[in-house]
């Protein structure tokens, strides 16, 4: 499906199951980046690794680490320590978009300058950049 | 007892889960906590660090059945033998089941999901509690992977997506006329989300966990909660919902 909606000026942005099922039935090369969301938990960081490693293995695109709920250097040197080398986004822990989730909007709209808001956006920009063209 | 937990990914199935077990064993019960998520989880909450250790494929043997190719369980092995055999014994004197974990392109558990299907069907009886930790999401697991378990914990936090979930699940469990199905709130900051969990989902709540930073940061050290803060608000929690279940009395 993935393959069959690519169009010239078309961006696909899909959102997997948790787990490794669907990005390990990928073929075709149907995507163009990978973005692996993690906490910084002992369990996600493991399963973000395994996450990893079958993407460059399999060469399915670039591929990039979303750490999700960073509260601190401490988290940030643990995400860093499971993906060295890899393109890291370090998203901060915002009480914002806990709020949001919550009631059920869109951090997006509920707070667009909150900095957790903000750290997704300079994602989804960089994709956009010449890196992720 | 024998009791699974379900719900959505990222509820804290595996967080409670692993709690319950081990507060379940510390009473003097033998229980076995089985993981049947192809992701690590279990192993962390419950404080053993073997996170990738599942059934050797050589538990199963495949056969031809009338042109199609199946798996049994080996010769002169049953599920008990292979609970006997490979479950690993963690703290509390909680035995641990688990399905091996994905990873790598080529990976495949074709035997590894047959055998350990064939052991939910051949489970230890008299004498053994069973905490099952489902894998996140609603692939019918009342009929296959938790299809051992008198209780179903549904496990939801308030937030759209999951309580959208827990009401998903009830409704699969009443078509699979599943036995006991109840709720648990799980990071409750307010008390009114109790009542919205039991409201939206439309079960009985059995009792509700509060959000617990200490859990968080047991997370992100990779320790059990029950290691990292015994006496906190997870685990006192968690006691209470064993209690709830133990003694017979009707959930709230």
């Amino acid at each position: 499906m993935l393959g069959q909606l690519a169009r010239p000026g078309t961006i696909v942005v899909a959102d997997f199951e948790a787990g490794l099922g669907t990005v390990m039935r990928l073929d075709g090369r149907p995507v163009d980046v990978v973005v692996v969301v993690v906490e910084p938990t002992a369990k996600s960081l493991e399963v973000g690794r395994r996450a990893a490693d079958l993407v460059r293995e399999s060469g399915l695109g670039r591929l990039v680490i979303s750490a999700n709920r960073v509260r601190d250097e401490d988290d940030a040197a643990r995400v860093a320590a499971a993906f060295p080398g890899l393109d890291l986004l370090l998203v901060p822990d915002d009480p914002a978009i806990l709020a949001a989730e919550r009631s059920g909007v869109a951090p997006l709209d509920a707070a667009p300058e909150a900095p957790g808001v903000r750290a997704l956006v300079s994602l989804a920009k960089g994709l956009l950049g010449p890196a992720g063209a | 007892m024998r009791v699974a937990f379900v719900g959505k990914g990222g509820a804290g199935k595996s967080s409670l889960a692993g709690t319950f077990a081990r507060v379940l064993a510390g009473t003097g019960e033998r229980v076995l906590a089985l993981d049947s998520d192809p992701m690590p989880g279990l192993a962390f909450s419950l404080g053993i660090d073997r996170v990738d250790e599942g059934l050797p494929d050589e538990t199963v043997e495949e056969y031809n059945d009338d042109g199609h190719r199946r798996f049994r369980l080996r010769q002169g092995l049953t599920g008990v033998g292979a609970v006997e055999r490979y479950a690993v014994q963690g703290p509390d004197g909680v035995h641990f089941l688990q399905l091996g974990k994905a990873h790598g392109q080529r990976w495949d558990n074709t035997r590894q999901h047959f055998g350990f299907q064939h052991v939910l069907d051949d489970l230890p009886g008299d004498g053994w509690s069973i905490v099952g930790d489902l894998p996140g999401g609603t692939r019918q697991p009342f009929m296959t992977w938790g299809r051992y378990a008198d209780t179903f914990l549904v496990i939801v936090e308030p937030t759209p997506a999951s309580l959208l979930t827990g009401r998903r699940l009830a409704r699969l469990a009443a078509t699979a006329q599943a036995p006991r199905v109840v709720v648990v709130a799980n990071k409750v900051r307010e008390s009114e989300e109790v009542e919205r969990v039991g409201e939206r989902t439309g079960l009985r709540v059995l009792g509700a966990v509060p959000f617990d930073p200490e859990l968080e940061t047991a997370d992100r050290l990779g320790r059990a909660v029950l290691d990292h803060d015994p006496q906190g608000q997870t685990a006192t929690a968690v006691r209470s919902l064993m209690d709830v279940l133990l003694t017979g009395m009707e959930p709230s």
